[in-house]
């Protein structure tokens, strides 16, 4: 994971540091004395590698991550990350939590319901909600719940608390969750539909079972182990989509802030960003691997042996 | 042997069909059997015979396009055919249990075994938990598991093909069934594991009273099981009879073919095989269904299916050589030779 991690690390600074554009092109009242200054301060006039050198050093030694070089200028890139983070994770990690549910509990009566009406209303939706993109949904909730109706803000309001926020973010996790909400739907009906044809179902039910003991019984535990895969990608998938949901709804938060500083060229505020990404996806596959263990005994039991 | 009273299970006229793209699959059409206290019933058929659709109407357990057409299935007094899921509760399991074909796929993967026992007992009959453990403990014992305890916290992944078909046997025998149904019990399992999978069958056959019904493709396998045998084709029971009929007076063409096939090492001849396959069975021919591949087939068994013709009390088939007019054929000289020598053998053995 370490090794994963560097990798990322120096693929995006190489790719950072080589995006067009000088940081201080545009600040036509600045004389080329103070700009040779600046960037003689930061180590821009230096060549990509040995920036690096200095970079690694820095990280390695005095784990130091750098300043924000234009944004908020002069302020550590991890305090800033700080400010946002929450804003961010408070939408991502509901998101989440309500898709995953609501995606199983769809995805069950689905496959309960196989080829009924309900099954059939179900995938349609599914289609829908997986093939359009989230900023779509987001405008248009935008425009009917909010201007339209006026049941919700029609942006984020930064200074509300507790059930005001939770109302104010409303929209934005709506949006955000309907693709992850589909995406489970579609995957457990699938699993699930395949378990239930399976024979220890129909051994659970000749065991004298009822059908709802027997799928809930056998039936959703065993289709959720390999949901735990979808979870990764579903959640990478929540945060890309959060960058552009943030923007719509102008909530302060990481997906703004990496979109800003890429087009500030705020090169540290950049990479941490980026690394903030790549370290929570990392943390969600240890996660899930992890997880896999306490669910699946084949895994947890199966292992033991090796050692 | 067999009580003659009335019988416990009584399976009238059956019919089953299925839905398909392809059109209705009559399945299973007209099959009546009877199935009485304390003797084994096998069914032997090819697949696609319709035996196993048979069982699953039995236990209502029908895939959800398949559906029962007609007939019924008489279990004390209570019919069945016409049962609805809820009603099915009450026997499933608890009168009426099955044994699978697939000891590797019929048990949950994630579910300790112990527990995949014990739920049939707390959640369909109520029993408190401590009980139902020490019940499944008692049957874990009883179809000779060693170290019950053990085994009980074990997933199946842990244990052997032999030893789950004996875990499946035990939720099987869970609740004190009266019909036990085995559904190919032995098929995935080695042959030496086979045969000690049907000693433990037999055993608890004979200490429990049970009544079985046992399907499967092998007549080797019900040889020493059986003490009734009813050979289906194409969805009907063609011939029926203790074992001893079957396998000294086989009198369908499809039971000579049958036992003609079964490999014998003390010939040399070639290892005989039925040509041809099973007819479809969305359009089912007219006639008798076994005609097309039988040389012994009369010209009217094109034309009309025969009825089942009595041979003794308790032996009959569906043949138009039966007839009192049909030519006189006799079984292939192959399979005459073998049941001489058969019978001489067991006249030597029982000496």
């Amino acid at each position: 994971m370490v090794i994963t991690l560097f990798i990322i690390i120096t693929i995006g600074f190489m790719v950072i540091r080589l995006m067009p554009g000088s940081m201080y092109a545009d600040d036509a009242d600045m004389t080329a004395a103070q700009m040779e200054i600046l960037r003689a301060k930061y180590h821009l006039d230096k060549p990509i590698p040995v920036q690096y050198g200095i970079f690694l050093r820095d990280l390695v030694l005095k784990g130091d991550w750098g300043t924000s070089i234009k944004m908020y200028i002069g302020v550590p890139v991890f305090d800033v990350l700080k400010m946002k983070i929450p804003v961010s994770m408070y939408n991502n990690l509901f998101s989440l939590l309500i898709s995953l549910p609501i995606g199983v509990l769809l995805g069950i009566i689905a496959a309960v319901r196989k080829n009924s009406i309900v099954d059939y209303t179900t995938s349609f939706m599914v289609v829908i909600f997986i093939s359009v993109p989230s900023f779509i949904f987001a405008t248009l909730l935008q425009y009917y719940a909010a201007f339209r109706s006026g049941w919700f803000p029609i942006i984020y309001e930064a200074s509300a608390t507790g059930f005001a926020k939770l109302h104010s973010l409303t929209l934005p996790i709506i949006a955000l969750s309907l693709g992850p909400i589909a995406r489970v739907t579609r995957y457990l009906r699938a699993e699930l539909a395949e378990t239930i044809n399976s024979d220890f179902m129909l051994l659970a039910r000749t065991k004298g079972l009822t059908e709802a003991q027997a799928i809930l019984r056998h039936g959703i535990r065993n289709s959720l182990v390999p949901l735990a895969n979808v979870v990764i990608p579903m959640f990478t998938h929540i945060m890309s989509g959060s960058m552009v949901i943030e923007r719509i709804f102008s909530i302060p938060g990481m997906g703004g802030l990496m979109v800003s500083s890429i087009n500030n060229t705020d090169y540290p505020l950049t990479l941490a960003v980026l690394i903030f990404y790549s370290v929570v996806s990392l943390v969600t596959v240890l996660v899930v691997d992890l997880a896999y263990g306490v669910i699946d005994p084949r895994i947890r039991i199966g292992g033991r042996h090796i050692e | 042997m067999v009580e003659k009273e009335r019988p416990i299970l009584s399976v009238d006229d059956l019919s089953v069909s299925f839905r398909t793209y392809g059109g209705r699959v009559q399945a299973v059409r007209g099959v009546s059997f009877d199935l009485y206290k304390g003797e084994t019933l096998a069914i032997v058929g090819e697949s696609g015979s319709g035996k196993s659709v048979t069982i699953k109407a039995i236990l209502g357990v029908l895939p959800k396009n398949g559906r029962i057409d007609a007939g019924s299935i008489l279990y004390n007094g209570e019919d069945l055919a016409k049962f609805r899921e809820k009603d099915f509760h009450k026997i499933r399991g608890k009168k009426i249990s099955l044994v699978f074909q697939d000891p590797f796929s019929s048990l949950n993967p994630i579910m300790i075994v112990g527990k995949q026992i014990t739920e049939a007992l707390t959640l369909s009959l109520g029993m408190d938990k401590d009980k139902a453990k020490a019940r499944a403990l008692e049957l874990l014992h009883a179809v000779g598991i060693p170290d019950p305890e053990t085994r009980f916290y074990q997933y199946p992944f842990q244990l052997s093909g032999g030893m789950r078909q004996r875990i499946v046997i035990a939720i099987a025998l869970a609740s004190d069934p009266e019909i036990l149904i085995c559904d190919e019990p032995t098929t995935a399992l080695d042959v030496t594991i086979q045969a000690r999978i049907l000693d433990l069958i037999k055993e608890i056959k004979a200490q429990r009273k049970l009544s079985i019904i046992f399907i499967t493709h092998d007549l080797g396998v019900v040889a020493n099981m059986a003490d009734r045998i009813a050979v289906m084709y194409a969805g009907k029971i063609v011939e029926m009879g203790t074992s001893e009929d079957i396998f000294y007076r086989p009198a369908h063409p499809y039971t000579w073919a049958l036992l003609s096939s079964i490999p014998d090492l003390d010939t040399k001849e070639e290892l005989v095989s039925i040509p041809g396959s099973p007819p479809n069975m969305i359009s089912p021919p007219k006639g008798d269904a076994f005609a097309v591949r039988n040389k012994y087939a009369l010209e009217l068994d094109f034309e009309e299916e025969p009825p089942m013709f009595r041979i003794s009390d308790t032996h009959f088939a569906a043949t138009w050589l039966l007839h009192p007019n049909a030519p006189k054929v006799e079984m292939p000289e192959i399979l005459a030779e073998r049941i001489r020598r058969y019978a001489e053998e067991k006249l030597a053995n029982a000496r």
